[in-house]
């Protein structure tokens, strides 16, 4: 019986080396500083994210031990999505080596009902290959890779296993990258993508379920900041601002370089100052990716700064899409940024200390739902062996 | 319905093995220790397992990880999100419904069993010649209450006898239990729906106030719970017991040796007896008074057979006053009659020791006692028991070493019975199985007992012989670790009830999980943990309150 790449090789005119397959993920999470993400985004020096900016910090603390006497919490919903890239086998195309790129997309939503009902709302799971463009896919290639798929899926390997190839997908093989890391990076983008789709899909569910609404927000691990498809319009991106009106980005991780103050100077210093549940005022600023999107972005301690390890951790950034017209001119309503900021401060408990380092900056239920999501893998050495 | 609770976790720590298994539940789903669950499992077949032990874990790594959660030790501090928990139960296998013991797998849904599951599981549908024992109570939320049943052949023989009931005094109820099963066996047998050939009879011995006084007479306090139980769910009419007849110590006074206050109401029913030892007939028995008298030369022995035998000079004797007047010519030095192997030393401990015993239970060594009215020599009475009959011989207020004596001549009497040296009764009339109850079995039973105790050597005679010859031991005693390993070692069935902390962490109770021996400790009155060859697993029972008239004030 031919094994998967085999088939791939001889229908795309390639030859299969059945070399060393692995897993290119790094290990667990480390808390760092990510100076290398090249987030494009301008910072608006004429104006605020938020309606009343203050000139200093404002404490939230009295604000959260209100509303978690008085009120439920406004969050219901978290949302991760993860992926893990694999390097299968390296195929020859047109006299050079590309790589066959295997991933595991999850994207997972959990709902929390109540304190102790806490669980699945929504789930998505992909196995997906990622192949260079270099293959020979005759003239329709979409058609070829969706062709493959189904071949592949029609297999009795997977058959047997219950498994299915989500999709194929290409990514660009251009010339001048000769080096192999960077035919990877390639691939993973390209699963990258994939995923994001899929998150946008989770809410996209969730908005037509009409489940988020003023007293019921999403909070989305990490940044808000997703790129649009190069087909992006008017109406993608209208959709994309209606979605994304409940839901709050949390990123437990930032480069504090990115945030400058009305004078276009680091903010940094003043992020890792912040006291404890202390918020500074929100900037907004427009992403170049996203397209004619503003969002509005701030900074709060959920730990004080003397139990923490560096002078970032215990901080998380919170972004937000600005999405009407009134919104992107005059920022948030303050308030909404407040009540936003004080139920992200209460959020802050139970920790996960001793289970993962980025505890000061973990959300306990984004927690939860990552651990949830990472349990729905099939295990690195099952994944590598379908191939 | 069936009420799936949960499902089976096999981990690389814990894995599932062919005893034992793990499985989560609901952190809110109430279960206990003992409940039965079952599991799907291989080839169709169901697994069945008693739940051992329960613990809640939650995600967090460590307990800093909970003290760091309420904001590093605010005792105020709330959260929106309770930590994520489950209960993690350990079950014991206890069987399969295809014998298949290969270990459950992972994954595989685990569900509360049914009234007709749980006698499966638990080795109680189908118990041939079944004996009422109690009953268990399973599930808090929708309880099942299964009545349980001995086989009687694992009770009483031939398959397995004698019985030991360890518990704390007054919490645990032993002497209640005991009875309680002495009353279902003597329902059994006065019905005899099985029709054999089979006969009981009973000799208790009663040690502690007036506690089995009563055991003919109806218990007033019995509520209808307790009635219904006996009746619906066990089977036995709540009635006291028939066929009871006392045997009070001789005195001319009565309540100056029992603190039993009926004894004329009794003894005009014809029911009451009294008791004494006459020299003639009893003189051999004058060992069983040296049980706890350290004789590792075996000399105080050597003078009870020099007493009893034919050719010394004690045989002319009859009477217990002559007796004592020749020990004292013994005593004295150079008159050591014809035995010299015997020193004076030995003859001056023998006298000291009988004389101090003998002086206290005067009354009791009476060599006129059948002439008295309603006098009996116990050997006699004992040996002329009939089937049904329940014998309750009172020691309570005598001193220790004469409540030793007493009860060394029930046993030697049940014992000379059953090997046929009586000449008057026929084999028939003789109760095929005569039950012994003795409380405080660590008096003459325990492991500090000197080696050649001649009350030991009975009880031993008894746990390792008696089964065949249908004398059946019921002991009882506040701690078992303290009973010599040979005659715990010989009873088939076991029965704790609620026992102390030091006594649990004992070598006796090694096998006991750590759940049940901390359950020991809290063990309600009428409620024991019963072990039984026929049981698959440790049983949690619980039994209705006694039949017979209780008094309170002892």
């Amino acid at each position: 019986m031919k094994s998967i790449i085999e088939y791939i090789a001889e229908e795309t005119h390639g030859k299969a080396y059945k070399s060393h397959r692995f897993c290119f993920d790094k290990e667990v999470p480390l808390p760092s500083l990510t100076y290398d993400e090249s987030q494009t985004f301008t910072i608006r020096n004429d104006k605020y994210g938020e309606t009343a900016p203050k000139k200093a910090t404002s404490s939230l603390e009295n604000l959260a031990k209100s509303l978690q006497r008085e009120e439920e919490p406004i969050f219901s919903f978290f949302l991760d999505g993860s992926r893990r890239i694999y390097k299968v086998d390296d195929i020859e195309y047109q006299k050079r080596i590309f790589p066959i790129v295997g991933g595991q997309i999850g994207v997972a939503c959990c709902e929390r009902k109540s304190k102790d009902l806490f669980g699945k709302a929504i789930l998505e799971r992909h196995l997906v290959l990622s192949m260079p463009s270099a293959a020979d896919l005759g003239q329709h290639h979409d058609l070829a890779l969706g062709k493959m798929a189904r071949d592949i899926n029609a297999s009795d390997r997977l058959q047997r296993l219950g498994l299915q190839l989500s999709t194929i997908l290409k990514y660009e093989a251009k010339k001048s990258d000769k080096d192999k890391e960077e035919y990877m990076n390639l691939g993973t983008a390209t699963i990258q993508d994939k995923m994001i789709e899929c998150e946008k899909k989770v809410v996209d569910e969730l908005v037509r379920k009409n489940l988020l609404h003023e007293d019921c927000y999403l909070i989305k691990d990490g940044s808000l900041q997703y790129p649009l498809s190069s087909k992006s319009d008017f109406r993608e991106l209208a959709k994309y601002k209606a979605n994304y009106r409940r839901v709050v980005g949390v990123s437990k991780s930032f480069n504090p370089e990115f945030s400058k103050d009305k004078q276009g100077r680091s903010n940094a210093a003043s992020i890792a100052n912040l006291p404890l549940y202390h918020r500074t005022p929100a900037a907004v600023f427009q992403e170049s990716r996203v397209g004619n999107v503003f969002f509005s972005t701030w900074y709060v301690r959920i730990r004080d700064a003397k139990v923490t390890d560096s002078p970032f951790s215990g901080i998380v950034k919170i972004e937000k899409v600005l999405v009407t017209k009134h919104e992107e001119e005059n920022g948030l309503d303050s308030g909404e940024v407040d009540r936003i900021t004080a139920n992200i401060i209460n959020e802050r408990n139970p920790v996960c200390y001793g289970k993962d380092q980025r505890w000061a900056n973990h959300l306990y239920p984004i927690y939860l739902t990552e651990s949830y999501l990472k349990s729905q893998y099939l295990s690195d050495l099952h994944f590598i062996n379908l191939f | 319905m069936i009420q799936q609770i949960g499902k089976v976790v096999a981990t690389e720590r814990a894995p599932s093995t062919v005893d034992e298994f793990y499985f989560w539940t609901q952190k809110n789903l109430i279960i206990k220790p003992f409940d039965v669950i079952k599991v799907k499992h291989i080839k169709h077949s169901t697994t069945f397992g008693v739940v051992e032990e329960i613990s809640h874990i939650t995600d967090s790594a460590s307990s800093l990880a909970g003290f760091i959660s309420s904001d590093f030790g605010d005792v105020e501090a709330t959260t929106n999100t309770n930590r994520i928990g489950m209960n993690y139960v350990k079950a014991r296998v206890v069987g399969n419904t295809g014998s298949i013991y290969t270990p459950v797998l992972d994954g595989q849904p685990v569900s509360l069993a049914d009234e007709d599951d749980i006698r499966q599981a638990l080795g109680l549908s189908n118990v041939k010649h079944p004996v009422p024992c109690g009953y268990i109570e399973m599930y808090e939320e929708n309880p099942i209450t299964i009545p349980v049943h001995f086989n009687s052949h694992f009770l009483i023989g031939p398959e397995g006898a004698h019985l030991n009931i360890s518990g704390i005094s007054g919490l645990a109820s032993k002497t209640s239990y005991a009875m309680f099963l002495m009353k279902a066996l003597q329902d059994k047998y006065i019905k005899n729906a099985e029709g054999t050939n089979e006969s009981v009879a009973f000799v208790v011995l009663n040690v502690k106030g007036r506690d089995l006084l009563g055991l003919d007479e109806e218990n007033n306090e019995l509520d209808d719970i307790n009635k219904a139980i006996y009746l619906e769910k066990l089977g036995i009419p709540p009635t006291p017991f028939e066929n009871v007849k006392y045997f009070y110590p001789y005195a001319r006074v009565p309540e100056s040796v029992t603190y039993g206050r009926d004894f004329d109401n009794q003894k005009d029913a014809g029911k009451a007896h009294q008791y004494a030892y006459t020299y003639e007939s009893d003189k051999e028995k004058i060992e069983m008074l040296f049980a706890n008298v350290d004789d590792t030369n075996e000399t105080m022995s050597s003078i009870v057979a020099q007493i009893a035998s034919e050719n010394s000079e004690f045989s002319s004797i009859t009477q217990w006053g002559d007796f004592k007047t020749k020990l004292s010519e013994y005593k004295q030095s150079g008159n050591t009659g014809k035995d010299k192997e015997i020193t004076v030393l030995s003859w001056r401990k023998f006298s000291r020791h009988f004389n101090r015993v003998f002086d206290k239970n005067q009354h009791l060594f009476n060599d006129n006692i059948e002439g008295i009215e309603g006098g009996v020599r116990l050997q006699e009475a004992i040996q002329n028991i009939n089937k049904n009959d329940v014998f309750v011989v009172d020691i309570a207020k005598l001193s220790e070493e004469m409540q030793g004596f007493v009860f060394g001549d029930v046993v030697s009497a049940i014992y000379d019975l059953k090997l046929g040296q009586i000449d008057h009764r026929e084999e028939d009339d003789i109760p095929s199985k005569i039950i012994i109850f003795i409380d405080e079995l660590n008096k003459y039973a325990s492991k500090d007992i000197p080696k050649n105790s001649p009350i030991l050597r009975r009880v031993l005679e008894v746990t390792e012989r008696g089964r065949s010859l249908g004398i059946i031991l019921f002991s009882a005693e506040q701690f078992k670790s303290d009973i010599h390993d040979r005659v715990k070692g010989n009873c088939a069935t076991h029965a704790y009830g609620r026992s102390n902390a030091i006594e649990v962490s004992k070598s006796d109770y090694q096998y006991v999980p750590p759940v049940y021996k901390s359950m020991m400790t809290r063990l309600e009155q009428g409620e024991y943990i019963l072990q039984n060859p026929i049981f698959r697993s440790l049983l949690n029972i619980k039994f209705p309150k006694p039949t017979y008239r209780q008094f309170k004030n002892g």
